[in-house]
């Protein structure tokens, strides 16, 4: 029992690191809290199911879903960052929640607020080893997770575009001395940014089966959550702050009330804030990617 | 009047008292994205105290600011040394805090909402939003306003001028939290009910947008940004969803075409003809 | 005049920045009631000392006294109450103050309690700091922009609005961070004129960073030169530009002229 809840407790954190990685790399690179980033999970989450609803084969609605929730991140970019620079510090931030809320209410407005339902692709290939399930999606889910955040970190570690994206995280005034430039990465951190929110979203919805407009908000609560716990634009410490939050959570919500929980995560998320603002993993400084 | 028209004045003075909790510490250059926590604490406790004692509702609603500022003064001391975004994600926690906390409090009906017997209406709350409207504005007037300003423009420079920064943020912090409190003093006693779920971060980033899209550079901002934006959806009709919609849709389009917000000190200082006035005898000399 | 305690003493200040060293065993004094220039080339460290005075950042060594008071470990937003103000090399007015507000940022030190955070400034016109302020840009010849957005103002305006600020806090030691920088000659000279009559009506020690030799001529009547954190020179206008080193840097340039002229703006 315990071990099964730990097995799902991996799984969902595998989401969760997804989201917290999609997260810290606009904050690691750019400073900045993309609220938006739950609706782009969104997103891809209804997209695939409205694909596969649709007839679409499934390889290729999960490849329509991460396109159009990439080129969405990217309309994101145009309205959030190009425009506001130079504007008061948070004025960023409060378009991406506004583009949440918009995101949230045309999903309704589209496909209704009721929860939709997602055909089981995977039906009777769940493996059993030593009285624990795994499921093929959840399995592939963990593995896809893990491989795409190794990408990006060699992505960012080799390629000459992965250094200056460095640099700008460093510092954005030198960035610009070196000749780096910024208005052509930027397109590129946020293209990024919806593509592992939108493997998250699709990677849920297969899994889970079901999806729904408000879907985005808890995961992006605990993607946040994340975040914090592996410090602030670690690539790393997102998927170690997303496995810690997503084994506690399913661990917890059997012994204790949800809402307890609640208190019990968040205030150890302002004990964090307060005492190790880089989280328990990374040694980076504040503010300050460490991609 | 017709119920429909008071249900939608009630909830404009309750979001102009919002706004102006909200616009207090953002004047100062902070993010407070935990403002529904500090309002659903005065919501809780004036319709704890009106309900329990029997004490009348304005003077429960004015206590329950006090109690939404005590607490906000004893997390403002370490919340603020956080800085920019860690600032708004501490914000934001201590308001998943006070949320979660209150669904599990059983006295005030946990999480199954909690009914408010004593009943306001809307002069009274006009009253109080109003009264909060010219408080802000009189202690925007004196150096008060110069010194939170000077914060938020260039904390260094601030600070070697000799003002005390942190006792200034402090300060516009908490008192912006009493006055979110009080908010949802009002709120609870017109609406006679009240359930944690709804102080949720969707209040408090609706409030932070009606601050910003306002104008945050001047006091009048906060009740513009509340008035338009609580009365445009009802105009516009339509269902709920649409609404949000676009809203949603303003907000991006105004942020990105007026980042500073509808209203500017510059542009009133020109609409007064201070601006033209200093030009013209600029030009003269 | 009759005290001859130094207004301000350095004693042996090191300051480093990660491995590089800003400030390097830094002494000297300035003596109350002088205008005193601080020069020196690029990166020479002029901005750093004032950091230093003022407490924007903390001394790695050495012990710096104002008034014959050791500030060294004093917080840098109490040490304006000590009789320092200063200037800023670039212009760092509150962009969304009128230039009177701006001005009354600089009383807040005598004027910061409860009492004066509470004073109606903006309310009454008749405020009495705010009679103080629009006084003081009165005698600046400022006066016409007092109620106009400072980020519109030319660049000249601005920087006379940053000294008319410092001297609002009633300075006992006024530091001026390069304050003609930037400014054509019509506005350098209504600094100057400025200038003039603040070392007239008050009895204020002025200490001024300022690459242009002919406003250091002009106004200075004593020069500390610094070298990679280090003084290399220090005496009158002209010991200073007799000095071999202090040729050598300056390639023997500049200096000679502006002591000349030194001589003839005095008399005037
Ligand atoms: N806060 C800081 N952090 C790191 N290095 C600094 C800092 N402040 C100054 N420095 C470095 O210290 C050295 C001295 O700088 P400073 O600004 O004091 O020079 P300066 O004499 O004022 O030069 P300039 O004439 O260009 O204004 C420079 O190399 C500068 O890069
Ligand atoms: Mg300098």
């Amino acid at each position: 029992m315990l071990g099964q809840q730990f097995i799902n407790g991996v799984m969902l954190g595998s989401v969760y690191a997804m989201v917290a990685v999609a997260l810290t790399l606009s904050i690691g690179v750019l400073n900045f809290l993309n609220f938006s980033i739950p609706g782009l999970f969104m997103i891809a989450g209804m997209a695939t199911w409205a694909l596969i609803h649709a007839g679409v084969a499934w390889p290729l609605a999960i490849l329509g879903a991460l396109a159009i929730t990439a080129a969405v991140s990217l309309v994101v970019e145009r309205f959030t960052w190009r425009w506001l620079r130079g504007a008061e510090p948070f004025v960023p931030l409060v378009s991406s929640m506004a583009f949440l809320l918009l995101f949230e209410h045309l999903a309704i407005a589209w496909w209704g607020s009721e929860m939709r339902v997602l055909p089981s692709l995977f039906a009777g290939t769940d493996w059993r080893v030593a009285g624990f399930v795994i499921g093929v999606p959840q399995l592939v889910g963990l593995a896809v997770s893990i491989a795409s955040i190794f990408g990006l970190s060699l992505l960012l570690k080799r390629t000459s575009m992965g250094r200056s994206l460095r640099t700008i995280a460093e510092d954005s005034d030198t960035a610009l001395l070196l000749g780096v430039d910024v208005n052509r990465l930027v397109p590129v951190v946020f293209a990024l940014a919806g593509l592992f929110a939108a493997l998250a979203g699709v990677l849920f919805a297969l899994n889970y089966r079901q999806v729904q407009p408000f879907m985005g908000e808890a995961v992006g609560l605990k993607g946040i959550s994340a975040m914090i716990v592996g410090g602030m634009g670690s690539t790393w410490g997102a998927i170690a702050g997303g496995l810690v939050i997503g084994i506690t959570e399913v661990l917890s919500v059997g012994y204790v009330g949800a809402n307890f929980v609640d208190i019990a995560v968040f205030g150890l998320l302002l004990l964090i804030l307060f005492v190790r603002p880089t989280g328990l993993f990374a040694g980076l400084p504040a503010g300050r990617g460490g991609i | 009047m017709s119920g429909y028209l008071e249900g939608i004045l009630v909830l404009l003075a309750v979001n102009v008292v919002f706004a102006y909790g909200a616009f207090l510490p953002v004047a100062a250059g902070q993010l407070n994205l935990g403002l529904a926590g500090f309002a659903a604490i005065g919501a809780y406790a004036s319709a704890y105290l009106s309900n329990t004692y029997a004490i009348d509702p304005i003077l429960a609603i004015l206590l329950g600011g006090i109690a939404a500022g005590a607490v906000a003064l004893i997390v403002a001391v370490p919340v603020l040394r956080t800085r920019g975004i860690y600032l708004a994600l501490a914000t934001f926690a201590v308001g998943q805090i006070v949320q979660a906390a209150l669904l599990n409090l059983e006295v005030v009906g946990g999480a199954a909402g909690y009914p408010v017997t004593a009943f306001i209406r809307l002069p009274t709350i006009a009253a109080f939003a109003a009264g909060v409207v010219v408080l802000v504005a009189l202690l925007f007037a004196t150096r008060f306003g110069i010194a939170v300003t000077a914060v938020h423009d260039d904390e260094r420079v601030a600070d070697l001028m000799g003002l005390n920064t942190r006792a200034f943020q402090v300060a516009a912090f908490t008192l912006g939290s009493v006055i979110a409190g009080i908010g949802g003093g009002l709120y609870a006693h017109h609406f006679s009910f009240i359930e944690a779920q709804y102080f949720n971060i969707g209040l408090s980033i609706t409030i932070v947008l009606y601050v910003l899209l306002g104008g945050t550079q001047t006091v009048l901002g906060p009740l513009l940004g509340a008035a338009v934006f609580t009365l445009l959806p009802e105009l516009l009709r339509g269902s709920a969803n649409w609404r949000y919609v676009h809203f949603a849709a303003a907000v991006i389009i105004l942020m990105a075409l007026r980042p500073q917000g509808l209203l500017t000190a510059a542009q009133i200082r020109r609409l007064l003809g201070l601006d033209r006035a200093a030009l013209s005898r600029e030009r003269a000399a | 005049m009759t005290n001859p305690q130094p207004i301000l003493r350095l004693d042996r200040i090191t300051k480093r920045f990660g491995g590089m060293t800003a400030i390097d065993d830094l002494s000297f004094t300035v003596r109350r009631g002088s205008r005193t220039a601080l020069i020196g080339p690029n990166g020479a460290g002029k901005t750093t000392v004032f950091n230093l005075v003022t407490g924007a950042v903390p001394v790695d060594a050495g012990q710096i006294f104002v008034d014959g008071r050791d500030l060294t470990q004093m917080p840098s937003r109490k040490r304006v109450r000590h009789g320092l103000a200063r200037s800023f090399q670039n212009v760092r007015l509150m962009p969304h103050l009128t230039a009177i507000e701006n001005v009354m940022v600089g009383q807040h030190c005598h004027n910061g309690g409860l009492f004066g955070v509470l004073q109606p400034v903006n309310l009454w016109p008749g405020n009495r700091w705010r009679a103080a302020a629009r006084a003081a840009l009165c005698e600046s010849g400022l006066e016409q922009y007092a109620a106009a957005t400072v980020k519109n103002l030319p660049y000249g305006v601005q920087k006379r609005l940053e000294v008319v600020r410092a001297m609002m806090a009633q300075p006992r030691l006024l530091l001026l961070d390069e304050p003609a920088a930037g400014l054509n000659s019509a506005e350098t000279e209504a600094l100057q004129v400025l200038l003039g009559r603040i070392c007239s009506s008050s009895d204020v020690t002025l200490l001024v960073v300022e690459h242009d030799m002919h406003f250091v001529g002009a106004l200075c009547d004593a020069v500390v030169v610094l070298d990679f954190g280090r003084k290399i020179a220090e005496g009158s206008p002209a010991e200073v530009r007799a000095d071999p080193r202090v040729q050598e840097i300056y390639l023997g340039t500049t200096i000679a002229e502006p002591v000349e002229r030194c001589h003839v703006a005095r008399s005037a």
